[in-house]
């Protein structure tokens, strides 16, 4: 059934494929763009994706205006100003992001300063803060999971003022999302494991909850699809660049259904998690996304079961009984779950992760204010938020 | 004979304005109110710094319905703040109507994009469960129950405040 009402939007061009990284100089053309910096980190440099950046912008005739490649697991405010002095110094004209979450949520920080001209991003954290049409970003993403390249989305930590910044609006999407099979290729099993699942819990999340809509379904459930058919092989043979590519292709159409249609309590539970905890953020979505599905069934059983069919293929899905088909989605989730934890040791519970119970009501009580229990189907409250938690303890 | 091209000037919406601006005092001065009795709603603005700005406007020129947060209540600003610290737009006149009338729940309006947030989304998120806090004190169970996601639970202590609201509430801010 259609909502009475609805909005989608994605104006970011995707180009993907083999070698897809040699048609930046073109893009960026077509972008009138003629300097970019590229804002990276050590571990992707370290893997040689950065050489290979370099190498594809060869006989191009443009000049790359820098390369910061110290980017911290955690993207900061002062990392933010630091590379906005560098583009300006450079005198830069546009962004690339070559990393994961932190990267491109730290080119999202600097476009921000860059494009309004000041030196403090706190004055445009919330949503919709942001006026000014940005500075070219192109985002390549080198893990698949966080679905950046395509969302409206920033978070950066202000350590002087100890506060996670959230960033939101339709400025914020990069031009171009790039997925080139080579960039993701030196990414670890449990690190390819973990993001996938983080693909996952955006794409399911997308298709339960208030705000999902036929656009936003049609991706995730594409997405749902790919990652069954491609995350074991990804684990297990990660130099298969098809494998890869679709994984990518995955982590972006989640990205594009969850920014037009919102997450909810597994991702409300997972941001907790982390900043009590310090779980990384795929690990966490791996642990709470069956036990939030859980919990939203009695309002969205209907919306699970069709998720059977991208998660078990279409024989499981005729062979299963229409009543039975929501729990037997979360069934193969489960049972996903376990072979990952086989093939590379991807937490399954909150104790494997590292978690003690006596954290367990401060998460609960975090989760209580995250934006993501607006769109959730089901209202949670702090006890529901401690049942889900002691259930997935371990 | 040539056709004349002339601007035209569409009217205004005077009557859902108006329902919308008394609906805003209500609304504002019921949750000045409810701050000062309700112990769930103390505790949801207890983390906000004293002086903080909630305005709640229907774009593009208003009507306006402000709170400030004073000595762990919310005081009733009117419509005389014209920016705050969190604001919560309603998207067009026909859009608050639905929502004020009461129509449509927030979480409804917010999926629809038919309200949208400016500031601090976390200190939004606490808003929106006072807000149904609110509206479920003001409003009997047959109405709450199509704009909430669940029904706060309607207890003694709470329906002695729906007295409350309706006698002296509302008309003093008391």
């Amino acid at each position: 059934m259609l909502p009475s009402y609805y909005e989608f939007h994605n104006p970011v061009k995707i180009v993907s494929g083999n070698k897809a990284l040699d048609n930046l100089p073109s893009e960026f053309e077509t972008l009138g763009a003629k300097r970019p910096m590229v804002i990276t980190d050590k571990g992707v440099s370290g893997a040689g994706l950065t050489k290979i950046f370099i190498d594809s912008f060869a006989s191009s005739g443009m000049t790359i205006g820098a390369i910061f490649d110290d980017v911290p697991p955690d993207s900061s405010s002062e990392v933010v100003e630091k590379i906005t002095s560098i583009f300006r110094q450079n005198k830069c004209d546009s962004l690339v992001a070559l990393g994961g979450g932190s990267v491109i949520d730290t080119a999202k920080g600097v476009n921000i300063l860059v494009t309004e001209n000041s030196d403090d991003l706190l004055e445009f954290s919330g949503a919709e803060m942001l006026k000014k049409p940005m500075k070219p970003l192109v985002v390549i993403p080198t893990t698949s999971g966080t679905g950046s390249e395509v969302t409206v989305v920033a978070v950066i930590s202000d350590v002087k003022r100890n506060l996670k910044m959230a960033f939101t609006s339709t400025h914020l999407l990069p031009d171009i999302a790039l997925l080139d099979p080579r960039m993701t290729l030196t990414l670890p099993p449990k690190m390819t494991a973990a993001t996938a699942m983080d693909a996952m819990s955006h794409a399911v999340e997308a298709y339960i909850n208030l705000q999902k809509n036929p656009m936003s379904d049609a991706y995730a459930v594409a997405a749902i699809e790919l990652i069954r058919k491609n995350v074991l092989k990804a684990v297990s043979d990660g130099n298969n660049s098809e494998v890869r590519l679709a994984m990518a292709n995955a982590s972006t159409m989640a990205g594009i259904a969850f920014s037009n249609s919102m997450v909810g309590v597994v991702h409300a539970l997972g941001h907790a998690a982390g900043g009590i905890c310090h779980i990384p953020h795929g690990v966490a979505m791996n642990i709470f996304l069956p036990f939030g599905l859980e919990y939203n069934m009695p309002k969205c059983r209907e919306n699970i079961a069709k998720l059977l069919l991208p998660i078990a293929g279409a024989d499981v899905y005729a062979r299963t009984p229409e009543p039975r088909r929501a729990e037997q989605m979360i069934h193969y989730l489960i049972e996903l779950r376990k072979a990952l934890n086989d093939l590379c040791g991807l937490p399954i519970n909150l104790k494997q992760a590292g978690v003690t119970e006596d954290h367990l009501p401060e998460i609960a009580q975090a989760a209580m204010n995250d934006p993501s229990l607006i769109m959730n189907p089901r209202e949670m409250d702090v006890n529901d938020a401690l049942v889900i938690l002691k259930k997935a303890f371990e | 004979m040539s056709v004349q091209y002339r601007p035209v000037v569409p009217g205004i919406k005077r009557f859902k304005i108006l329902v919308i601006k008394i609906i805003f005092i209500v609304l504002g001065r019921a949750f000045q109110s409810a701050s000062q009795h309700d112990e769930e709603i103390k505790k949801e603005i207890s983390s906000w710094r004293n002086g903080f700005t909630l305005l709640m406007k229907v774009m593009p020129d208003g009507p306006y319905m402000g709170l400030e947060k004073r000595d762990n209540m919310l005081e009733f600003k009117g419509s005389k703040l014209k920016k705050a610290d969190l604001e919560i737009y309603f998207r067009n006149v026909e859009s608050a109507f639905m929502i004020m009338t009461p129509q449509m729940g927030s979480h409804q309006a917010f999926a629809e994009r038919r309200m949208s947030i400016k500031g601090d989304l976390n200190i939004a998120t606490a808003f929106t469960r006072t807000l149904v806090i609110v509206m479920s004190t003001l409003y009997p169970e047959f109405i709450v129950k199509r704009l909430v996601k669940r029904v706060p639970p309607l207890t003694f202590k709470r329906f002695g405040l729906r007295i409350w609201l309706y006698t002296i509430g509302i008309l003093l801010g008391r």
